[in-house]
């Protein structure tokens, strides 16, 4: 295998700009006022993505690229308007003010359109930057997916084949500039590596893949690792076959877990209960779930994919307790959402510079309980342990629930053969209160995560 | 030479002899292939909610993304600044797949004539704005006029120009101008005792502006708002395996999920689909006849020319329960020596293109739809639907049923809630046992995610009954 080549414009690649953004968003905020606005906010961001995928062992593709983005927020007479675009050059920026100012007349007058101002702006700790991600060279992407394709192939003589596998990197430096007094900037690194084989057997293809991603570089798991356990996770369900029609106890693994948590958080959208549209809408400071039961979403945790110093409109970071033991605390704001609702922001507008900020989660996360993940296996008699899902899953408006599932039977407190074609159903609600277990293996490798957990029963839909 | 009557002889997204520069730049390491791909995207979207437009916006992005090929390896790169260094750089990044040094010949690319499937007469992004609004204005005064239980009505419009050219070293130069539009509407009823039901609707598709003429935004709330009330009291989807009898249209997601993607060539040639090595075997119903077809008119899905310059095609992929074909792109086609079936796409210039479907479709059989609801004792009728999911690999699929009715004795009784049925591919195609002569497309909706890239596809399907599936719910 010959050493790649350093890519053009610079010794490690070309860097990511860091003077210009800020300065954008300001001249742009000055455009959109000159142009009518009566409140204007812009924020940009610029990325760096660069990554290495393997096929036996050689280069399969090998990516790199930066790109930009600026959007613009203003508000005229309560009406709201926005535009993007990449073109940051006096012309682009203009042209982007004009066209905001323009179709906000269009849109309707609304008095909770308006920027967060005031104490609610400002900065927390602004999360991990790695210069080291700025660092990482072709070959050691390229060495990183080697040594999980190596080890996914050494784990299990069945797999074989690999639907791919990869590592890369991404840089992104983002700022936010507003006229009532959002100013900001903020830098994200995070290192990946992943695998997705195919175990074989019997004419029957299994697939699973595992991914690890960390904003630092020293704390990402070993590439061998990922390459193990995705191996593992495929061959396990080689043989795998539809389970009995049945109501049993159901474990969700951690990423099963964090996925369930993932589909609850529309629930604690605020704008949805604003709505009446949120199957936990009635519900706020009432036992929802079962003791022990704690879902917090954090944008302020140390070492976390998803923390930030301010949220999508410049509003500071802070930690939101949703579910504490089992009671409903609190539902999730932006700026705009918590003026309607007579609330306040949590913090929590999502942004990319092409769409208006709207609510989203930070670190989400099922704070640990103190179960092993072992022991919670051996509590079910006859049940599903669920290792991977299709489907969406949680409808919160109406409270159904039902995806498609696969994973390991549970026997008398063993894991036994594996499972496919089944589904697995419940009334979201019924199903928070019957979460009786909740693991103690959880791990921040995602933005949203939980330990392993286990409802006392649900639908099993199969033969 | 571009012709001279047609305005649309305007000038290219990018300068050719530039893209001729950027292409030499790209093979100047001994690359065996190398394509530039010039993206312009101009949008708008409005989104109703609460009685009100609550915000318009419109913005337009331009950039290139440079492709080298030498063997299986691919070297990809793009950028959104558009100035001569940037772009050779960014030409000369994806060069680096290949180590050698070599003086790239001249490239001499010639224009693809091309059909066109697309009656756009008006680009979409030169229509005012708040024409686009009345759509929603007037999509959510029919849903709520439908039923005072209609309490929530969030309506959505988006619309997309798209300009592309496409140029490569086997001479290809292809540009096309790809226009898409979207109205959608979502209810909710508000029941007794809390209860909540959802109902969705919409349409579009790569259509002029007027098609909102004939498929009215008042049609499309009146229909989301009946979907909403309908399912009002609709008792828990019974579990387990089932006969289900799935209205025509949308529907046709199941053979996107259940066949579709098991037939893109990535993963026939890495081996990872359930499909691989199987052309010429039955692996459905003789009753089942699959079709991808990039040229419907105004389709969604269709294309003049994929992303890498190919002709939209319509290919038979099952025909008559046998295996025919697979969907390949260019680089999976060359690698096992087939040809290009114009289904390579890509999401934007930031990405590369990988084997898609465009409007997948089952064609129709002989029986009324009546005849099939009739035949069927106990089962379920699926009459609209949400989103899907498949795993290529063990072929295991989902898909949700948003309105759901029992079928007792040949008649549909009561609606039911929370259904999903599950399957494995094959086994659900050689299930089929009827298929009725109503063929029906979507009505434009459709967006399917594939390694973090959505495009827009349409899919369809007639009346079709199959036995034995696993329905997913809570009930007995």
């Amino acid at each position: 295998m010959r050493p790649l080549p350093m890519p053009a414009g610079g010794a490690r690649g070309e860097r990511i700009e860091t003077v210009n953004l800020l300065d954008a968003c300001e001249h742009l905020v000055k455009l959109a006022r000159k142009a009518g606005a009566s409140e204007a906010e812009a924020y940009a961001e610029r990325t760096r993505d660069a990554s290495v995928r393997v096929r036996d062992g050689e280069v399969e593709e090998l990516q790199q690229a930066s790109s930009k983005g600026i959007g613009l927020r203003v508000i005229t007479g309560q009406r709201l308007g926005f535009s993007y675009g990449t073109d940051l050059s006096k012309e682009g920026l203009k042209k982007i003010a004009e066209t905001a100012v323009a179709l906000a007349k269009g849109a309707a007058k609304d008095e909770a359109n308006g920027l967060p101002r005031g104490r609610e702006l400002g900065a927390a700790e602004p999360g991990e930057y790695d210069p080291a991600i700025e660092e990482i060279s072709p070959e050691w992407k390229l060495q990183a997916a080697r040594e999980a394709e190596k080890a996914a192939r050494g784990a299990d003589p069945r797999v074989r084949k690999f639907d791919s596998t990869g590592a890369g990197d991404f840089l992104s430096h983002s700022a936010i500039f507003s006229s009532h007094g959002a100013r900001g900037e903020a830098r994200a690194s995070y290192a990946y590596v992943y695998c997705s084989p195919v175990a074989e057997a019997d004419g029957q293809l299994q697939t699973a893949s595992w991914s690890d991603t960390r904003r630092k570089l020293a704390t990402l798991q070993r590439p061998e690792e990922v390459g193990r356990i995705a191996a593992q996770r495929a061959a396990r369900m080689l043989g795998a076959r539809k389970a009995k029609t049945q109501r049993v106890p159901v474990v969700f693994d951690p990423q099963m877990a964090a996925s369930f948590i993932a589909g609850l958080s529309a629930a604690v959208n605020g704008l949805l209960v604003h709505k009446k549209s949120s199957f936990l809408g009635a519900q706020l400071g009432k036992r929802i779930a079962s003791e022990g039961v704690t879902v917090v979403d954090d944008a302020t945790l140390p070492h976390g994919i998803g923390t930030r110093p301010f949220d999508g409109e410049g509003v500071v970071s802070r930690r939101t307790a949703v579910i504490e033991d089992g009671v409903l605390t609190s539902f999730l704001y932006d700026a705009t959402t918590a003026r309607k609702a007579d609330a306040a922001s949590t913090s929590s507008a999502s942004r990319a510079w092409s769409s208006l900020p709207s609510i989203g989660t930070s670190n989400l996360y099922l704070e640990r309980g103190a179960l092993k993940p072992e022991d919670i296996v051996k509590g079910v008699k006859n049940g599903l342990y669920v290792t991977a899902m299709l489907g969406r899953g949680a409808d919160v408006v109406t409270g159904d629930y039902s995806r498609g599932a696969n994973g390991i039977w549970i026997e008398n407190g063993e894991l036994t053969y594996p499972v496919q074609e089944v589904t697995v159903s419940g009334n979201l609600l019924e199903m928070l209160r019957g979460i009786d277990a909740v693991g103690d293996d959880l791990d921040f490798r995602a933005s949203t995560v939980a330990p392993t957990i286990r409802f006392s029963e649900l639908v099993v839909s199969g033969a | 030479m571009p012709r001279k009557s047609k305005p649309a002889t305007r000038a290219p997204l990018l300068p050719l002899p530039l893209v001729e520069r950027l292409l030499s730049a790209a093979m100047s390491r001994g690359a065996e292939f190398a394509e530039v791909y010039v993206e312009r995207n101009t949008s708008t979207a409005a989104m109703l909610d609460e009685g009100a437009i609550k915000s318009a916006q419109s913005g337009s992005v331009t950039g290139i993304g440079v492709r080298a090929i030498r063997g299986a390896q691919v070297g990809y790169a793009y950028s959104d600044d558009l100035d001569e260094p940037a772009l050779l750089r960014t030409a000369q990044t994806a060069a680096l797949i290949a180590d050698g040094d070599r003086e790239p010949g001249p490239v001499n690319m010639s224009r693809t004539p091309l059909p066109t499937y697309y009656q756009v007469r008006t680009p979409l992004a030169s229509v005012d704005v708040t024409r686009k609004i009345e759509l929603l204005q007037q999509a959510d005064a029919a849903a709520r006029a439908h039923d005072k239980r209609i309490k929530q009505v969030m309506g959505g419009y988006a619309d997309q120009t798209r300009e592309i050219l496409v140029a490569n070293t086997l001479g290809h130069l292809a540009e096309d101008r790809q226009d898409l539009c979207r109205l959608s509407v979502q209810c909710v009823a508000f029941g007794k005792k809390g209860e909540r039901r959802t109902g969705f609707y919409g349409g579009g598709g790569r259509v002029d502006f007027r098609f909102f003429e004939d498929f009215s935004p008042a049609q499309i709330g009146k229909e989301a708002a009946r979907q909403a009330i309908a399912t009002l009291g609709a008792v828990p989807a019974p579990a387990g395996p089932q006969t289900v009898v799935l209205a025509p249209g949308w529907s046709g997601i199941l053979l996107h999920e259940a066949v579709g993607h098991g037939l893109e060539a990535d993963f026939i040639r890495k081996g990872t689909s359930l499909f691989a090595g199987k052309l010429g075997e039955k692996v459905a119903s003789e009753l089942v006849t699959v079709i991808d077809d990039g040229t419907v008119a105004g389709g969604r899905g269709s294309i003049n020319v994929d992303d890498e310059g190919n002709p939209g095609e319509r290919k038979v992929l099952i025909e008559n329960g046998v295996l025919k074909g697979y969907l390949y792109d260019h680089l999976n086609a060359k690698l096992t020596g087939q040809r290009s079936t114009g289904s390579g796409r890509r999401q934007s210039f930031r990405h590369a293109p990988l084997p898609r479907m465009t409007n997948t479709y089952l064609a129709p059989g002989d029986r009324t739809p009546e005849e099939i609801i009739g035949g069927v004792a106990k089962g379920l009728y699926c009459r609209q639907f949400g989103g899907g999911q498949v795993d290529i690999s063990n072929g295991n699929f989902v898909f949700e049923i948003s309105e759901a009715y029992l079928i007792e004795k040949g008649e549909i009784t009561k609606p039911v809630k929370g259904a999903m049925l599950i399957g494995v591919g094959p086994e659900a195609l050689k299930n089929v046992t009827a298929v009725g002569s109503d063929a029906a497309h979507d009505p434009g909706l459709g967006t399917c995610g594939k390694d973090g890239q959505a495009v827009p596809v349409g899919v369809g399907l007639p009346t079709v009954r199959i036995d034995n599936v696993t329905v997913g719910g809570t009930g007995a």
